[in-house]
């Protein structure tokens, strides 16, 4: 096997090109546990931890907060720099895991390993984040809606690596809030809800809601967000909301939970979420007054 | 490289440099304990979710199981072998011995690493500090109580004004 650490993202992608057999290898907490059980065993490991690019933290002049494939949970987890509906992905890498394993996984990861059941893919899906990916016929963005396919699935093609996730400006004011289900803390997620909620004078300006745990991957539901918008958030507003994400989803029995008891999380999950993500718009609203 | 695979690199640990070799899918953990014969950072799950062969990389408490030695090389670890100064045990160690914090031992090193790197990082954590410092580590004895209460004995907190 052979391992190879270059130093930019070029050479990451030529390493890759060279050996299609080999993978990245970032912060290790799930790939080098994959090849502790067996469960893969790499041609090759192109290691990304020398690459200056991967492990920025920037918000650029727009308010765009751009976080490197290589940036730790715990470092997102204290960054002060996201605002409004980019915390929503701040309040997710805090409950990922245990501090050990905040210190060592990375965001590009998580994302790449696509566990419908972490925290990320869920919170970034409701931050309506970009992805920047490169490979051999160059660069490309695309929305997390498209990047998650199936389960532990994503669009990447062979050779190609996530260099960073991108957290729009769009809500500047929004209150978020990450509802986490599990029976023991620090696991990955029975049902998760990530929600984003803008509130001008009393209505409801804009909604998120990604629901993770309970489908191969992210569910949305713009068609059921935008009924909510240009009203006050009601009960039966996000009754409807959380039936609609509800009927969405495809989950599966596994030793967390039956599938039937995911279902019935799931309404009861986005209450919660998006009345939390209220409260802090109010707080938001308040302190910016 | 060797006819192992293995490759010749120079680990930092306990502040002396080490040399090694390592192939490319062996660990950090496999490296101590087997190479360096560091043996009290234990193997658990080797899956990263027992926290026993929790060691500080450049600092902050890593898991040594999920650490490919080849990326290690460059950085500072420590485990609990360097804690102590070699005729005293450190303060996280004596308080674990005084207030009786270990029952079969085996999560010991880990939680030791994990409350040491707390105790740097906030030389006065109250029991909650404490909870979520040693959260992610398994005592099989299910003696959490006591070396919650050695976390607090080792602090500032508890020492006399």
């Amino acid at each position: 096997m052979q391992f190879v650490e270059p130093e930019t993202v070029e050479e990451v992608v030529a390493a890759l090109a060279a050996d299609p057999t080999s993978r990245c290898l970032a912060g290790g907490a799930t790939l080098v546990a994959m090849m502790n059980a067996d469960l893969v065993e790499p041609g090759g490991l192109v290691s990304l931890r020398r690459v200056p690019q991967l492990a920025t933290l920037t918000v650029e002049v727009d308010g765009t907060a751009v976080i490197g494939a290589m940036a730790r949970h715990a470092a997102v987890a204290r960054f002060d720099g996201f605002r409004g509906a980019q915390r929503i992905v701040r309040a997710a890498a805090a409950r990922i895991g245990h501090p050990a394993v905040r210190n060592m996984g990375t965001i590009g990861g998580s994302i790449c390993h696509a566990d419908p059941s972490a925290d990320y893919p869920t919170a970034i899906t409701a931050a309506a984040a970009t992805i920047d990916i490169a490979g051999p016929s160059g660069s490309r963005q695309l929305a997390a809606a498209d990047f998650f396919v199936d389960w532990f699935e994503t669009a990447l093609e062979p050779g190609e690596l996530v260099t960073a996730v991108r957290l729009p400006a769009d809500l500047p004011l929004a209150g978020v809030h990450y509802e986490k289900f599990t029976r023991a803390d620090g696991d990955f997620a029975t049902v998760s809800v990530a929600a984003v909620v803008s509130i001008t004078d009393g209505l409801c300006e804009a909604v998120r809601v990604a629901v993770g745990g309970a489908a191969e991957r992210p569910v949305r539901d713009p068609e059921a967000e935008a009924a909510l918008v240009g009203a006050p958030l009601s009960p039966a507003g996000l009754a409807a909301l959380g039936e609609a994400l509800q009927g969405r989803c495809n989950p599966i029995d596994d030793v967390r939970a039956s599938a039937a008891y995911r279902l019935a999380l799931v309404p009861r999950l986005v209450a919660r979420a998006v009345t939390a993500a209220a409260r802090d718009a109010e707080q938001q609203e308040g302190q910016n007054s | 490289m060797s006819e192992t695979g293995r490759m010749a690199i120079e680990l930092q640990v306990n502040g002396s440099r080490q040399p090694a070799l390592a192939a490319p899918h062996e660990t950090l953990l496999t490296v101590l304990r087997e190479r360096l014969g560091l043996t009290g950072t234990k193997r658990g799950c080797n899956q990263g979710v027992c926290g026993a062969c929790t060691v500080l990389i450049d600092g902050e408490p890593m898991r040594a199981c999920l650490s490919l030695a080849l990326a290690c090389t460059g950085r500072a670890i420590e485990t609990v072998e360097g804690l102590g100064d070699g005729l005293r045990l450190s303060p996280v160690q004596q308080a674990l011995v005084d207030k009786g914090a270990t029952q079969c031992g085996f999560c010991t090193p880990g939680m030791a690493i994990a409350l040491t790197a707390l105790l740097r990082r906030d030389p006065a954590p109250d029991a909650e500090d404490v909870r979520e410092a040693i959260s992610g580590h398994l005592c099989r004895c299910s003696g959490y109580v006591k070396i919650i209460e050695a976390g607090l004995a080792a602090s500032r907190r508890n020492e006399a004004p």
